[in-house]
């Protein structure tokens, strides 16, 4: 007969074989929460197919609460952006895109910068990086928004240029930091030299069950591509791809649970892991 | 009780409406439907505060989205009017609470810095006087000068007391021990809105390492991010500042006269309150027990 123990042990390798994916901060998070509610329902519910039947309509309303979440937080995050502003972006996030359309609708003036958000490889990840780049780009300028693309190496430059700095993130830990794509530390860093707002958007699902006291701590299945960590290199050679950003440098954190200082993110795990 | 709650935010909105920059008006309103909600959740036969807020758990395993509030129960009146009684109790007792904690902060022959006029922080010197000998000096708070107010209530209760100009602030900071102040209104992020030239002083502090203590009672805490930078201004009559006689030069210069200043969290490193000592990161905590998230919004 098919029993939950099964059943959790089908999801966890389900979840193991998404994982497997680049930048699988994100997926790792959403599949350790999905995971986590269903020992919740199979406390309450003995029946097992009643219990399956449950579950997948949780997962259904899950689903549309997390698809709503990118909204919500961008109704949460377009007052924080002022008519004239100018904004300091790195890498692509879908959620800055729809914070700036939202900003966009409420008929604010802002104009953007973007960094390349280079990875030092060449070859075929960097042309995937551009493509993205591009992408990123173009969606933006659709919306009639000035942009400029900088390198990486001009955050120092174009930051007493700036009003705020927003970016998205992968994954946000336990302690109220965030990892997000490698040169997020620095951008970081920069803002909070001149007194910048340095904010942050992620949705809940992204809340890691992490603590990380500095960059060596994150994990390598996190920092590096996939098909890296399969070949068994000696990751020492290889590049990160996702860096940690302390929270002492993070100004506020907009999720679809409220807008939070980096110290209540922390509570906010609590509640969920009780 | 759908039908209260949409009234008291109807009568709410004007009120806040009417004088934006008293921020306790909506807070008080939003204690009273947070204290409505509370009520009804206990009727409804629901645990307490594990509902109220949003949180990862609730988005996995709440079956809807919102709750209504439909159902009428007749005892519901009866709690609510008892639940704003106690509320009207306690913000009665808040500046005693404050100054009962006057003790474990002042030493004896601390010098202690305050500006402007604060009925909190009289309340609070004038308590710990009774046991401990310190000095006050209190920065005058130019154009209104209330600080000469403050002055002359302090010394009638026999505390040395020496008033100084703004200006003076930072040269007089490295032979103080403490700094003692009042707010208008606590925002979400622990940051303050309080009189103009506070942030000047806790600058001030904060290069000579002074502990900032900033006594306030919780229902100045308000939920409010501080988004707009300019948007809580109010300025006054530019007569505090250059007086209308001076109408020649007047002519050719702009004069202004900001009530308020914004003093950014990090500045701060405890909050006196009815409740007790907390830390500015503390405040989102503070928060979520007194309003609910839906009220955030008026």
């Amino acid at each position: 007969g098919e029993t939950i123990q099964g059943l959790r042990n089908s999801l966890r390798d389900a979840i193991d074989t998404l994982s497997r994916v680049d930048s699988s901060v994100a997926v790792s998070s959403g599949g350790e929460l999905f995971l986590r509610f269903i020992s919740l329902t199979s406390l309450e519910y003995s029946d097992y197919s009643k219990c399956k039947e449950i579950m997948i309509e949780r997962g259904e309303i899950f689903l549309t609460k997390v698809s709503l979440s990118r909204n919500k937080i961008a109704k949460l995050c377009h007052p924080f952006i002022r008519d004239g502003a100018r904004i300091l972006t790195h890498a692509y996030s879908r959620v800055v895109l729809r914070v700036l359309e939202a900003a966009v609708e409420s008929k604010k003036r802002f104009s953007v910068y973007v960094t390349e958000s280079q990875p030092d490889q060449a070859g075929q990840v960097f042309i995937n990086l551009v493509f993205t780049l591009v992408n990123r780009v173009k969606a933006l300028r659709k919306l009639n928004i000035p942009v400029t693309v900088i390198l990486d190496a001009a955050v120092g430059y174009i930051m007493e240029k700036v009003d705020l700095v927003l970016v998205g993130a992968e994954g946000v830990v336990e302690s109220g930091g965030i990892i997000n794509k490698i040169g997020t530390n620095q951008i970081a860093v920069c803002a909070k030299a001149q007194n910048k707002p340095f904010y942050v958007v992620a949705e809940s699902f992204k809340f890691v069950r992490l603590f990380p006291l500095n960059q060596q701590d994150v994990p390598d299945r996190f920092k590096y591509k996939a098909d890296t960590l399969e070949t068994g290199q000696n990751l020492t050679e290889e590049h990160p791809w996702i860096d940690y950003t302390s929270p002492s440098l993070i100004t506020l954190l907009f999720t679809d649970l409220g807008v939070l200082t980096p110290s209540a993110v922390s509570d906010e795990l609590i509640k969920l892991y009780l | 009780s759908g039908e209260l709650m949409d009234l008291i935010r109807t009568e709410g909105q004007r009120m806040t409406a009417a004088q934006p920059s008293e921020t306790t008006v909506g807070n008080m309103v939003r204690r009273v439907l947070k204290v409505i909600r509370e009520e009804y959740g206990r009727l409804h036969g629901r645990s307490e505060e594990s509902d109220q807020q949003e949180s990862l758990h609730k988005l996995l395993t709440s079956g809807g989205l919102s709750e209504d509030f439909r159902t009428p129960y007749p005892s519901l009146r009866a709690n609510v009017i008892e639940a704003i009684n106690e509320m009207l109790i306690e913000l009665e007792g808040t500046t005693d609470n404050i100054a009962m904690q006057a003790l474990e902060h002042i030493h004896s022959n601390e010098v202690i810095m305050t500006i402007g006029y604060s009925r909190t922080v009289e309340a609070f010197l004038k308590e710990a006087a009774r046991k401990r000998k310190f000095q006050v000096i209190v920065a005058e708070c130019a154009p209104f000068c209330q600080g000469h107010e403050m002055a002359v209530r302090l010394s009638k209760e026999n505390i040395e007391t020496t008033v100084m100009s703004d200006a003076a602030i930072f040269a007089v900071m490295s032979r103080v021990n403490k700094v003692i102040i009042g707010t208008k209104t606590i925002l979400a992020n622990g940051a303050l809105i309080a009189v103009s030239g506070t942030h000047t002083l806790a600058l001030a502090a904060k290069h000579h390492s002074t502990p900032l203590i900033v006594c306030a009672p919780m229902f100045k805490l308000s939920p409010q991010f501080p988004n707009e930078e300019d948007s809580f201004h109010k300025f006054v009559s530019p007569q505090e500042v250059l007086p209308f006689t001076e109408g020649e030069i007047l002519a050719k210069i702009n004069v202004h006269c900001p009530v308020f200043d914004y003093v950014p969290p990090e500045l701060i490193t405890l909050f006196i309150s009815n409740i007790g000592g907390n830390a500015p990161s503390y405040i989102y905590r503070l928060m979520s027990e007194l309003y609910h998230p839906d009220d955030y919004e008026l």
